[in-house]
């Protein structure tokens, strides 16, 4: 999910804390516990550190085992995707997990030429699109593609086949481009690879005990300057660690639950993509509505809303959203990246190309 | 009768708006600051009830207006590409004219959604100011939080040795956080301890808010080296129903947020948005980001005022927010019944302000790429700096020079400029919490 979904649903567990939201309140609240504390904002601030040390960290110190080399300014699509398939064959012989870097072509300062690397399970193939110049804004520009002879490149792999069918494809082109695992593991006596995207994402950050030592530093701070229920500030910290943990196992890429005693990235369960809309607005959503009913509760002696629970989060939460999924299900185009579609259909056709080609050239040999 | 004075003064105040909106680094809430110490020295002339109708239609113009002057007044290189925002590129590819228009269409659905959501101003809006006005420190610490966390490497991570690519990709950020610390004591000094004489007191903020924000742009365009390109004037836009209604829906959503929290501008309630309603991912982004960015600027400026107009039982004073709503509390209090006329005075000065953005910006876009942008910025330069100089004197202009170099940090390192609302943001969180005092003492302020 995006970082303000785990950012806000910190703050809305937090808020599940009387003495939490009591000590957080202003004292014109006329809450006898008010103490205007910030403590609602550790939920928030610790909901959001695993995509922190990820995308702030642990991606620029994550060592790659091969980069990626082109020139910007003549990209040849089959010297790349020679150096990709020629490295996963490589690592495949050797046994090794084979981790590349695939940075982006910068043009310019707000100029990107933009490539997508994809993989045919079927064919067994690993190729390379070369697309147009886009702008920081992922804009491209028409006619800025290369030749139709410098646009694709092929290579078909040696000495493995790939796990999946159509392991999703890659588009490089703003700012800092991704980086690739590659795992083989030899089933049934044949080498078999599947790709993970960001090797370096969702590892030691997300795991739960991380996030309980680094509660322990808000609980000792709280602690030291004897503020009141100094056991909530690390309760809430974890809290908030723990839910941004527990939202990504619905992704498809889980997490290292319990580094370090076991490194291995867990698989997610795969329920929704992390980047949808509907499921990122429909949580901010939910958490803001259950947010305001909490601090309402549990500031004021009277509650200023004056609806039962249930007819509030009725009129509030579930016809709001339920318009929005309708509208949304009716205007809205399926979530692909554009570049990454346009790569997939030309693959299409140059492969229906191969194939006519082929059938045409069996044809002619059988008469 | 006063019927006749509302219409009178809502005219007067589109076009004082108007005019005032298209000089290039001037700020409505300046001029609003200017009008207003006239207004009182003018005192028992000046009519109680025109009051309203006037600032409402000149912010309302400013709203429209202001399109012009941060569209056109600007050819920044290919360098400050990154940092531009998708109007300037259309302008910087010949469609200005279209981008204005696409502005002027955003402000327009600004006013209709202003009035499709009277009834949740009235029955919702209430409880929820006086549930979240008992805990607006921590709201606004969370936000500062948030936009610090968020803001994205915008390097490329290249680098032979694990520390030059982090060092490479993470500049912008380091650049933002050192923006947010450094303007946040600057404003907890500037609010503690102002150097500027008590009668300009009503323009404390302003020659900081110059340097923060005017002065670094202005710099930024007079190091370009960028030539205005032939403009086309266009007879329709590239706009569909689809990108209206997404538009809407996120300018609602970052209108909303800026509208009503506190010191929180339409660049940070658009971050925010963008994030909450993962709605930034789409070849049609530049289109949805200017609506949206449009939708968002008119409920920003004109719907935090409109609040104002909201008296009920819970709101008695109304839920005004914003910089025109400061700037006229000492003479302004709404009474129940004047929504009409405020939400009136928007449709007028806003239909009337539309056709004056599309006849000024034809107007603008016959004679821009003949004029020297160099001549325009000094020229812009030495009226900003004449005005703070005449408002405030030499602590202002000194004001102002510390904040040019706060506020030129993020424009050349590429971080976000909203960072130096660091300036109100920290230290009106601190102060709201209680702890404004202890701080400035601190740092010797007290």
């Amino acid at each position: 999910m995006k970082g303000l979904t785990h950012f806000i649903s910190g703050v809305t567990l937090a808020s599940f804390f009387a003495p939490a939201v009591a000590a957080a309140a202003l004292t014109k609240s006329g809450n006898p516990d008010a103490s205007a504390s910030f403590i609602l904002v550790l939920g928030g601030l610790y909901g959001i550190l695993p995509d922190t040390f990820d995308f702030k960290l642990g991606r620029f110190f994550a060592k790659e085992d091969v980069t990626l080399e082109f020139d910007p300014n003549n990209p040849d699509p089959q010297d790349m995707a020679n150096q990709v398939g020629q490295a996963i064959d490589k690592a495949a012989v050797e046994g090794k997990f084979i981790q590349i870097q695939y940075n982006p072509m910068r043009m310019g300062a707000n100029l990107w030429r933009q490539y997508v690397v994809s993989y045919d399970g079927e064919k067994n193939e690993v190729s390379v699109v070369i697309n147009e110049i886009v702008n920081t804004s992922q804009l491209p520009f028409p006619g800025t593609e290369p030749p139709p002879d410098k646009r694709i490149g092929i290579y078909k792999l040696k000495n493995t086949v790939f796990l999946e069918k159509r392991p999703k494809p890659t588009g490089v082109d703003i700012l800092s481009g991704p980086m690739m695992g590659y795992e083989t593991k030899v089933v049934d006596g044949k080498n078999v690879t599947s790709v993970e995207f960001l090797p370096w994402h969702r590892t030691w950050s997300h795991s739960y005990v991380l996030g309980l030592f680094l509660s322990v530093i808000a609980w000792l701070i709280a602690w030291w300057f004897a503020l009141e229920n100094w056991w909530l500030y690390g309760l809430v910290s974890f809290l908030g660690y723990a839910v941004h943990i527990t939202e990504d196992l619905t992704g498809h890429m889980g997490g290292s639950l319990i580094w370090p005693f076991n490194p291995k990235r867990f698989d997610g369960y795969c329920l929704f993509k992390a980047s949808d809309p509907r499921t990122n607005f429909t949580v901010v959503y939910t958490c803001m509505s259950i947010l305001i009913f909490n601090l309402d509760r549990f500031t004021f002696a009277q509650p200023v809303i004056p609806l039962p629970w249930y007819s509030y989060f009725f009129f509030v939460a579930v016809i709001p959203l339920a318009i929005y999924h309708v509208i949304y299900a009716w205007a809205e185009a399926p979530i692909v990246k554009e570049g990454v579609a346009q790569a997939e259909s030309l693959l299409a056709r140059h492969n229906a190309a191969r194939n006519e080609e082929a059938i045409a050239e069996q044809d002619s040999i059988t008469g | 009768m006063e019927f006749f004075t509302i219409l009178g003064y809502t005219l007067l105040g589109t076009l004082v708006g108007a005019v005032f909106s298209l000089f290039p680094s001037l700020h409505i809430y300046n001029v609003a600051g200017i009008v207003l110490v006239l207004w009182t020295y003018l005192g028992d002339s000046m009519q109680h009830a025109a009051v309203g109708p006037f600032f409402i239609s000149m912010i309302t113009a400013f709203a429209f207006i202001n399109t012009i002057p941060m569209t056109f007044f600007g050819a920044p290189d290919e360098s400050a590409q990154v940092t531009i925002l998708p109007n300037t590129i259309y302008f910087m590819n010949g469609k200005g004219y279209e981008a204005a228009v696409i502005q002027g269409l955003g402000a327009l659905i600004g006013v209709f959604l202003m009035i499709a959501l009277t009834p949740l101003f009235y029955y919702v809006l209430p409880y929820v100011d006086v549930v979240l006005s008992a805990h607006m420190h921590w709201i606004i610490l969370l936000i500062v939080v948030y936009l610090v966390l968020s803001e994205w490497p915008k390097g490329c991570g290249f680098g032979t040795t694990r520390l030059d690519r982090f060092s490479e990709a993470m500049g912008n950020v380091f650049a933002g956080l050192f923006t947010w610390v450094v303007s946040g004591i600057l404003g907890i000094i500037i609010l503690s301890k102002s150097i500027i004489t008590h009668e300009m007191g009503f323009q404390n903020i302003m020659p900081v808010f110059v340097g923060l924000f005017a002065i670094p742009s202005i710099l930024q365009n007079l190091v370009s080296t960028r030539q205005v390109p032939k403009q086309h004037i266009c007879t329709d836009i590239d706009v569909t129903a689809n990108d209206i209604g997404k538009s809407a829906f996120v300018g609602t959503v970052s209108g909303a947020i800026c509208g009503y929290v506190p010191a929180i501008t339409a660049g940070i309630g658009s971050i925010i948005a963008s994030h909450a309603t993962a709605m930034g991912f789409s070849a049609r982004g530049d289109v949805l980001f200017i609506l949206g960015g449009a939708i968002t600027k008119f409920l920003y400026y004109v719907g935090a005022f409109l609040l104002i107009f909201v008296v009920t039982p819970l709101t008695p004073a109304g839920v005004g927010k914003g910089g025109l709503n400061i700037i006229l509390r000492p003479i302004f209090t709404a009474e129940p019944g004047d929504y009409l006329m405020g939400i009136s005075v928007i449709l007028v000065a806003g239909g009337i302000s539309f056709f004056l953005l599309l006849w000024l910006s034809r107007w603008v876009l016959s004679w821009v790429a003949d004029v020297d942008y160099h001549d325009l910025y000094w020229a812009a330069f030495v009226a900003i700096t004449a005005l703070v100089a005449a408002l405030t004197g030499f602590p202002g202009l000194f004001t102002m020079l510390v904040g040019t170099a706060i506020g030129c940090v993020p424009v050349f390192f590429h971080a976000r400029r909203s960072n130096c609302m660091g300036v109100l943001l920290i230290p009106i969180c601190l102060n709201m919490a209680g702890y404004g005092d202890q701080v400035a003492a601190l740092f010797g302020l007290l």
